[in-house]
């Protein structure tokens, strides 16, 4: 290394020699970039800057909180809604926005895709990591909810970071699929967003899982309760609510299990599928 | 490092060619299925090796499959039979600005190329100035590339490529559109490149910069490999053939057109021709005799005509305008129908394609009765004469009286 410091300057000077990496420190040095360039880009151009991730969901939590509990009358059993709300909300937002900058990683990037050759999957990865730096500061709102309503925070918190490892893995896999699948089906970014608007009200986020359990009756009821049951992020929006809101470690382990175990198999369908179909990449992208 | 820079094994590489391409969900369901397509192989069954430090030039016409067979080098592409095995770092050029993202600044797109190629972040920054340096974008540099000219774009792309160290470096066809003092400094750049034993593969339309940049060549046609080894055989080989392609080519396209159209007052061309040699030719070689017949008709005998050629080559450069003399010509009077020839005793112009504008005016009233502007074409091929350019000026050398040849003792 020490002979590299010494050189004459000016376009025909020896050249500089560069570190001669192994493709794992290659790919996280990429990672890195990447992710700096999709979290920078969130906020580019905005006076408000990041503020501007902290806001959208507590406008989303007043409004849901006013409608939800002052004009439909939900019967909320704990200790505060608006906190409620807020807990499953990030949760959400961290799935939903990563799914949706996922979907479009590899169309949205095509111009890099096309002419660079690298790990193209880095791209995917990195938009739910930028999703995942989003959400981590987005956990700051938390701070005034347990001021304001008395929350004391407990050890169930730990469980925190287990919780975001499944829904980042859950993310990743679904994205996988989605992005490779943008590729050849341009109108799936829409799919993906309708899909979602419909997945938000399929999790208990506004309302309470016990409250699925109470309307189990009549086809729609137990449709609805179904569909409930089998949407892994039920599980994992309850487990966050239950850690963040009431202070208890999560009362659903079984859903919680499932989440984890739906999770594996999105990374590993996510993976072999993108893997399968990366090599046409290039072409139609 | 024992073995080779690039490996190609069988390579082939298909391409679907889709007669109606069903990219949503909506058509797909419709139409069951993503379209009707034809396979089409862009390259096939190339196979060839490039040493550590070789230069490697890969020739062949437009649709041959060298910008194919460069990205599938390059790992964009990925082979549908056959392999390619790389051995160290490559950077690509491919096209105007590849890699960058037009949002984002110069600056940034350094650092975002550098990590494609694997390279951290405080490396980049010490030769971030040499490649701003370079690529002479001090004060653009914060701005967004997609503000960017083209050229500002191809130097800021060759600039990066070359300062960040690749072991191998791919080129395709980028740096024509640089201007001509970056194109040298480039071509300076590449030859520095070469003498560090660094690996180069480079595609071009420019024989010329093939012939001064590499060592050995590739003649692609029809995506496959025609030719390969050293640069001068394969190249003096590609460009026979093309000449002779070009000739069929020229001669089927004389014999297809339409009728020359009619000039002001009755007076028009009815023919051209170029004559060689052996007589009517499209193909030429520098030095023959060489003349252009424009055959004409008017209704009455034609008084006061001026005649005029031109020749432009086909990159645009006017090699030639000439009219006729218009003191010899003013008073007089030519037959209703013949032919004007305007001859060469020795054609001076050097290889290259040429258009040819001819016109007839009236030089009292300066009106053109009839003006063809570049509709016939020949090539001039220079053969073994070592000039280059656009064409042999009568020069001559003179060199000082030759020394006695001294006399061993």
């Amino acid at each position: 290394m020490a002979t590299n410091e010494f050189r004459a300057s000016g376009d025909l000077a020896a050249p500089l020699r560069a570190p001669r990496t192994g493709a794992w420190a290659r790919n996280r040095e990429l990672l890195g970039e990447l992710v700096r360039r999709d979290v920078q880009a969130r906020y580019r151009g905005s006076v408000l800057g990041i503020l501007w991730s902290l806001f959208n969901p507590l406008v989303f939590m007043v409004v849901y909180t006013v409608v939800f509990s002052h004009f439909a009358n939900l019967h909320f059993q704990g200790k505060s809604y608006p906190a409620y709300i807020i807990a499953g909300l990030l949760a959400w937002n961290f799935f939903s926005q990563g799914l949706s900058s996922a979907t479009s990683s590899i169309v949205s990037n095509a111009g890099l895709v096309r002419k660079v050759s690298f790990s193209w999957v880095l791209l995917t990865v990195s938009s739910v990591l930028a999703a995942l730096v989003n959400y981590l500061i987005s956990l700051v709102l938390l701070i005034p909810f347990f001021i304001i309503f008395h929350l004391v925070p407990g050890w169930p918190l730990l469980l925190l970071p287990v919780l975001v490892l499944v829904t980042f893995a859950l993310v990743l896999g679904l994205g996988l699929v989605l992005a490779a699948g943008n590729v050849f089906f341009r109108d799936l970014e829409y799919l993906v967003t309708v899909v979602t608007l419909v997945w938000f009200y399929l999790t208990p986020i506004i309302y309470q899982l016990s409250l699925v359990y109470q309307h189990d009756h009549g086809t729609l009821g137990r449709t609805f309760g179904l569909l409930v049951k089998l949407n892994p992020m039920t599980w994992i929006v309850t487990a966050q609510q239950d850690v963040i809101e009431a202070n208890q470690w999560p009362q659903h382990w079984h859903g919680l299990l499932y989440a984890v175990a739906m999770a594996a198999v999105a990374v590993a369908v996510g993976v072999g599928v993108f893997g399968r179909v990366r090599r046409r990449f290039a072409e139609e992208v | 490092m024992a073995g080779p820079a690039v490996r190609v094994t069988g390579l082939g590489k298909r391409f679907r060619l889709y007669h109606q391409r069903n990219q949503t969900l909506k058509q797909v369901l419709v139409h069951r299925g993503r379209g009707r397509y034809e396979d089409f192989w862009a390259v096939r069954d190339a196979s060839f090796e490039v040493p550590v430090g070789a230069t490697l030039g890969i020739i062949g016409e437009n649709g041959s499959g060298k910008s194919t067979l460069l990205r599938c080098i390059a790992g964009i592409l990925v082979a549908d039979q056959g392999s390619v095995h790389v051995d160290g770092r490559l950077a690509a050029l491919l096209e105007v600005g590849a890699g960058f993202h037009p949002e984002y600044s110069g600056r940034e797109n350094i650092y975002l190329n550098g990590a494609l190629l694997g390279l951290p972040r405080r490396y980049i920054r010490r030769v971030f100035d040499d490649i701003v340096g370079f690529a002479e974008l001090d004060r653009f540099i914060d701005n967004p590339v997609k503000t960017y000219s083209s050229g500002m774009y191809v130097r800021l792309g060759f600039s990066i490529a070359v300062h960040l160290d690749p072991d191998i470096l791919v080129v395709d066809e980028v740096l024509a559109v640089g201007d001509a003092a970056f194109q040298r400094r480039c071509m300076d750049r590449i030859s520095q490149f070469r003498s560090e034993g660094r690996t180069l593969i480079f595609v071009s339309h420019g024989l010329e910069s093939v012939r001064e940049t590499c060592d050995t060549a590739i003649w692609l046609d029809g995506g496959r490999m025609r030719e390969m080894g050293a640069v001068e055989p394969v190249l003096g080989q590609y460009v026979a053939e093309v000449n002779a392609r070009e000739a069929i080519r020229l001669e089927l396209e004389t014999r297809a057109r339409p009728p020359l159209p009619g000039g002001r007052a009755g007076v028009g061309v009815t023919g051209i021709r170029f004559i060689g040699p052996d007589g009517p030719a499209t193909v030429f070689r520098t030095g023959d005799p060489f003349a252009v017949e424009i055959s004409y008709e008017s209704p009455q005998p034609l008084t006061g005509p001026r005649f005029f050629v031109g020749f432009v080559r086909e990159d645009g450069v006017t090699v030639l305008t000439v009219p006729t003399d218009d003191s010899e010509l003013e008073e007089a009077v030519l037959p209703a129908r013949g032919v004007v020839r305007l001859a060469m005793p020795a054609l001076p112009l050097l290889d290259g394609l040429f258009q040819v504008t001819v016109g007839i005016a009236e030089i009292r009233t300066e009106e053109w009765y009839t003006l063809l502007d570049r509709v016939y074409a020949f090539r001039v091929v220079t053969d073994q004469r070592p000039e280059r350019g656009v064409a042999l000026l009568g020069q001559r050398w003179e060199l000082p009286e030759l020394a006695p040849a001294p006399v061993r003792a």
